[in-house]
């Protein structure tokens, strides 16, 4: 089991070809620009990131955890120095301070807006290391995902988002790619024999796909249709609710991120179903599981569990049973940020993998401290950027040769697109696998 | 009045108003900027949530293991300035009949010569993060002059306070109003700049820490 080769081909030239598809960006003056910027950090700050700007004492210490410094050495890239203008607007117009600072500090201007679109979307992938080590307790993280926020109201998203979030928001559809496609993609797996229930009213489960596991990983898709099915309790997808991509919430449009994520909202309620299973895309995890109920404005009536957590606790619970692979096998485990680290799935898919017999060889660093693919949050998007995933996936690539793994297992899409573009660009042979298609090619008769 | 009487009384006094009020604007000011409820399912309980701020708050005193080697030196020299300091401000004897004068109790403190060593260590080092800051790509970038303002106002308590244990430079009763008036420029600047992280670091990484915790994540 692994991707189509030529769909992959296909998708890594229609991705160079994303900046130029783009449509332009929102006509505004320098001033209006900043205007918008720090309209949105001023009604968007928190107590306990106002605390945290408050508390920095610039030691530096986060350009050690963040993969875009270690990988290249460039001090530019030191996350906190990625806050500058939020921070700026924050004690210019927030700080208790604010009347001192004002009297000592310049506004922000366009210019620096413009110079940071670079660092707030081409090297920052939104993966939490950064918060994770600051010795004063700043949730960088948290931040930059307010500054993406702020400059796509000023007009300053990342073009290839700027291109996604808006097909995806006006048009529903990604890459042209939408109901009908999988309307398509669940008739050839129909006949192949495949029992796929859809908009089934009544069904307990509600199976959220991606276009991306449409077009170039239907392994995944197949193994969890096989997982689905293996259960067997009522499950459905839904042709209004099937997208669990959500640009918008990437990018920082607000709008977008809130359609996404209420199509799914709607449809899970429309079926009555008590559990949505998010599938192996990184962000559509706290897209839904952790922002939903924002976008939703109250607690939402299902449980969200990421692929990974359902087939853990379905093989606990006795309701799926799978198969050792061929004796010896070896893979390693890499930890996708947004489930991980910025999720706590940590464990769940450790214990499929063991489920399965295989012997796991855990990267040096792991779990809550695992390196980032170098793609996520959108930046396996963002053409220009490419050189700098290259230099993070060397970094990676060290790291699962010291595993002495056969293969390298996640539970992410964007991971596994990342390193199978680091892997052919530089000829690295081991298979990058799905842990929901590994399971699903492997369940016991 | 003599400068040593100006030093110890209004411009103490001042200092320590200032102090008080600022350190308190500041902090609550940033404490009651708004807060939004979490409606997001937990996936761990308010015990577990308050158990991992309160591990964090203490965690982050350390550096985990897999950063370890790439941060000795900011690690090493941020906790030796810090104790040091420390041990100079509240175990050194004439410090604490100034802490009794106000709080009406005193403690054992450590002897003179042994409070210099530490205090000519501590600002040894204090000198080593400065170069450090302003030789370091990453320092450097990031520095500003609140940085600097604030390397100057803790270093001056140091420099005059071992000026005037050691009996150099002017004569003592000069020497230790200069200590006193330095005291009294941290005291001002101490709300205004990132020294404020005394107070304020507690809830911060409590947060970090709840929020993680709350994601059942443990940091």
């Amino acid at each position: 089991m692994s991707m189509n080769t030529e769909a992959f081909a296909q998708f890594r030239e229609g991705v160079n070809q994303l900046p130029e598809m783009a449509p332009p960006p929102a006509q505004m003056t320098d001033q209006q620009r900043v205007q918008a910027f720090k309209k949105t950090i001023v009604e968007s700050i928190k107590a306990h990131q106002a605390v945290g700007l408050e508390t920095c004492v610039h030691c530096g210490m986060c350009a050690q955890a963040c993969h875009y410094f270690v990988a290249t050495g460039n001090a530019k890239y030191t996350p906190i120095r990625k806050l500058a203008p939020l921070r700026r607007v924050y004690r210019r117009e927030l700080s208790p301070m604010r009347w001192l600072v004002r009297l000592v500090t310049r506004d922000i201007t366009a210019k620096q807006l413009e110079d940071w679109q670079e660092l707030i979307y081409d090297s920052c992938t939104e993966c939490g290391r950064c918060s994770l080590v600051c010795p004063t307790g700043v949730h960088i993280q948290d931040m930059i995902v307010m500054s993406r926020e702020a400059l796509a109201n000023a007009g300053l998203a990342a073009a290839e988002l700027r291109m996604m979030s808006t097909e995806q928001g006006e048009k529903g559809t990604m890459f042209g790619m939408g109901k009908d496609t999988l309307v398509q993609t669940i008739e050839q797996f129909r006949q192949k024999g495949l029992e796929i229930p859809v908009d089934q009213k009544g069904s307990e489960v509600l199976v959220v796909s991606s276009v991306i596991d449409m077009f170039l990983f239907q392994d995944t898709l197949e193994g969890t249709i096989r997982i689905m099915d293996a259960i067997g309790r009522p499950w459905t997808y839904s042709t209004c609710g099937y997208e669990g991509a959500n640009f918008g919430y990437m990018a920082g449009f607000q709008e977008y991120r809130k359609a996404a994520s209420m199509r799914v909202i709607d449809a899970a309620i429309d079926l009555g179903v008590k559990t949505v299973i998010v599938p192996e895309c990184g962000h559509a995890y706290p897209a839904l599981r952790w922002d939903g109920a924002a976008v939703y404005g109250k607690p939402l009536p299902f449980e969200v569990l990421a692929i990974s957590e359902f087939i853990a606790r379905e093989i606990k619970a006795g309701n799926l049973r799978v198969k050792p692979l061929a004796e010896g096998k070896t893979v390693t485990f890499h930890d996708p940020c947004k489930l991980g680290r910025m999720g706590g799935v940590f464990e769940e898919p450790r214990e499929a993998l063991d489920a399965l017999g295989v012997k796991i060889s855990e990267p040096d660093v792991n779990r809550e401290q695992s390196y980032c693919c170098g793609g996520g949050a959108g930046n396996f998007l963002i053409k220009r950027a490419a050189p700098l995933r290259a230099q993070v996936w060397d970094k990676k690539r060290q790291q699962f040769d010291r595993t002495g793994a056969e293969a390298v297992v996640t539970s992410c899409d964007s991971c596994r697109i990342n390193f199978s573009v680091g892997a052919q660009d530089t000829r690295w042979d081991k298979p990058i696998e799905s842990l929901a298609a590994m399971v699903g090619a492997n369940l016991a008769e | 009045m003599t400068l040593l009487d100006f030093a110890r009384g209004p411009a103490l006094q001042a200092a320590l108003m200032i102090f008080a009020l600022g350190v308190v604007w500041r902090a609550v000011g940033a404490v009651l900027i708004q807060r939004t409820t979490d409606f997001s399912q937990p996936r761990r309980g308010t015990a577990e949530r308050v158990a991992g701020g309160l591990r964090t708050t203490w965690s982050r005193f350390f550096v985990s293991e897999a950063l370890e080697k790439r941060i000795h030196f900011q690690h090493i020299a941020g906790a030796l300035w810090h104790l040091g300091f420390f041990i100079v401000l509240l175990l050194f004897v004439p410090h604490i009949l100034f802490f009794e004068s106000l709080l009406g109790f005193g403690w054992p403190g450590l002897p003179n010569p042994v409070i210099l060593v530490v205090a000519a260590i501590t600002l040894a080092t204090l000198l080593a993060v400065l170069i450090r800051r302003m030789t370091n790509p990453v320092s450097r970038i990031i520095s500003t002059t609140d940085d600097y303002i604030s390397w100057i106002v803790t270093a001056l308590p140091l420099v005059t306070g071992i000026m005037a244990g050691a009996h150099l430079g002017l004569r003592y009763e000069t020497m230790l109003a200069l200590h006193l008036l330095s005291v009294a420029l941290l005291l001002v600047w101490f709300p205004f700049g990132k020294l404020m992280h005394l107070f304020l670091i507690w809830p911060a990484r409590y947060n970090v820490g709840a929020l993680f915790a709350r994601r059942g994540v443990r940091i």
